[in-house]
């Protein structure tokens, strides 16, 4: 089944609700965003400062989040309850997002119990994970709420291309989080000793961090029909929030601002290649690019899961860009191939998928 | 002839990338001295003698006269006796985080590893840590302590800031070892019967 452009205008109601959901669905990706945001800054500052309690600045960018996610179902559900003729276009999105914010409500309270009966937590435990699973979905709902609507109107709204990006941002940032939870060793505490076995941890970095980069950033192209700026706005977006979160609060990395910056140019190449054409050939270069710079992109904290194999030293956050130079080339020997692999797979994996969203 | 000039434009900002990223940035940042923080301790006792029952404020102001830091610890451990809990207050606190009890038995770092190496302690201890640690701000933990015992009540202090990167990052450098093979000062006072 194909989404067929019809002239809306006769039918205002159905106009109305379709606008209703898009702007449940905005309200979605934005709180979402906003959860991601505080969930990084979170493992900046658990890293640094080492929190004692449930209620801290992060925490409270997080769960404002979360309650923009909620308000965004909640119109998302009554514009499709007055959804008159494509109610089968937006089903899927209003119960992926059901899902995810199910999770995502459920996560407060049982992270809250969880840190006081067992005080600090590590990145994965039971109520963390709960968190960022509800957080991939609600970002998913978002996302394909948007994308249907735009590919509805035909992608005629000037905002479209950044509407899109709002929707894609919090899909990669979620999905960063959930591999970053099966791969830094951030999750042993007093009570549980959860970190992933490193040489699980190090293969699941390896493959699945250049599949996300290439995944996002190859669906929101083809997803906006190859525009131009796509992809450098997405990943400088990205790059942006990850500076902003896990750089910045350390005093330590300041330094490094000029070398993560650098990031953005593997995306405006991208880019510049995606825009040649929509010959397959071309999406896989830009994939194996983007893939093959994920230890760059991930800098610094993709580090602490290669020092688990390759060192095993402890690395006090001042020390993180020392180390993480120092294993740098012995890195890119062992993962630039498989980087550049699951770049490719990406590729597919995003043609695949944004053929599902369009409903093509 | 257009697109050929964006493709020579293309390759050469990649491999200016791959070279900045990979080559010339790394070997800068490597060729920096790393931080070294360096703490310091003072210690004052308001009384080198009392009776039993009665107590005595043991006062220490630490900081950081090094590099920036990640953490600084200051530890007070009690070698003359087994439990803290009734004899030994904190009066005054003014690190970032709150106090670690350590008790008898309890496994413990030890020889400034950071938890690589470890051992089960002696003798109870108490450990006050502030993160990150900047240079030149001053640290406060005041303890009020009523031995239960008459004799020689002996306390063991340092300061220790991580990272650890060489004997000044810990504070006393030389002198008695305590159970964890690390530098402490030792101060006694007289309890008489």
């Amino acid at each position: 089944m194909e989404i067929k452009q019809k002239n809306q205008s006769e039918n205002p109601i159905e106009n109305y609700s379709q606008k209703i959901f898009l702007l449940g669905s905005v309200l979605v990706s934005f709180g979402i965003l906003q959860v991601t945001v505080g969930g990084s800054w979170d493992i900046t500052n658990h890293l640094l400062n080492k929190p004692e309690t449930f209620f801290s600045t992060p925490h409270a960018v997080m769960y404002s989040g979360v309650a923009i996610s909620l308000i965004g179902v909640a119109i998302s559900f009554f514009g499709y309850r007055n959804l008159q003729n494509f109610k089968n276009i937006f089903s899927l999105p209003l119960r992926i997002k059901f899902l995810g914010i199910t999770l995502l409500i459920g996560a407060g309270p049982f992270d809250f119990i969880w840190h006081l009966n067992f005080g600090l937590d590590g990145l994965l435990s039971p109520p963390h994970l709960t968190l960022i699973t509800g957080m991939l979905f609600c970002s998913m709902g978002g996302m394909f709420g948007i994308s249907r609507f735009l590919k509805l109107k035909s992608s005629n709204i000037a905002l479209s291309p950044y509407l899109l990006i709002l929707g894609i941002l919090p899909v990669w940032l979620a999905g960063s989080g959930i591999i970053s939870s099966l791969s830094l060793p951030f999750s042993n505490t007093d009570y549980f000793q959860l970190n992933p076995d490193p040489l699980m941890a190090f293969i699941v970095a390896t493959t699945l961090y250049p599949f996300l980069i290439s995944f996002c950033s190859l669906t929101a192209s083809r997803i906006s029909n190859f525009k131009p700026g796509i992809v450098t706005i997405l990943g400088g977006l990205f790059l942006l929030i990850y500076g902003l979160t896990a750089i910045s609060p350390n005093f330590s990395l300041l330094e490094a601002a000029l070398f993560y910056s650098l990031n953005l140019i593997p995306f405006v190449i991208s880019d510049l290649i995606l825009s040649f054409g929509k010959s397959k050939r071309f999406s896989l270069c830009a994939g194996g690019i983007l893939g093959s710079v994920f230890y760059m992109v991930y800098f610094p904290y993709v580090m602490y899961t290669y020092n688990e194999v390759l060192l095993g030293k402890l690395v006090s956050p001042s020390m993180i860009l020392h180390t993480y130079f120092e294993i740098l080339p012995q890195v890119l020997q062992l993962t630039i191939i498989p980087a550049i692999i699951m770049g490719i797979v990406g590729v597919f994996a995003a043609n695949k998928f944004s053929s599902k969203i369009l409903m093509k | 002839m257009k697109k050929l000039i964006v493709i020579g434009i293309m390759v050469i900002s990649l491999s200016a990338y791959f070279a900045l990223t990979v080559l010339v940035l790394p070997e800068k940042f490597l060729a920096q001295e790393q931080l070294v923080p360096i703490p310091y301790l003072e210690v004052e006792l308001s009384k080198i003698e009392i009776d039993l029952g009665q107590s005595f404020i043991l006062s220490t102001i630490s900081e950081n006269i090094g590099d920036y830091g990640d953490i600084h610890i200051v530890s007070a451990a009690f070698p003359t006796v087994q439990n803290i809990e009734n004899n030994v207050k904190i009066v005054s606190y003014d690190f970032s985080n709150s106090p670690n009890y350590i008790n008898y038995e309890d496994k413990i770092g030890a020889n400034y590893s950071g938890g690589l190496e470890s051992v089960l302690a002696q003798y109870p201890s108490i450990e006050a840590m502030n993160r990150p640690v900047y240079p030149g701000i001053k640290y406060v933990m005041d303890l009020q302590i009523t031995p239960e015992e008459a004799g020689v009540f002996a306390v063991y202090l340092k300061a220790i800031n991580i990272p650890h990167t060489s004997s000044s990052s810990h504070f006393p450098q030389s002198g008695q070892l305590d159970h964890q093979g690390e530098h402490v000062l030792v101060y006694t006072v007289n309890v008489n019967p």
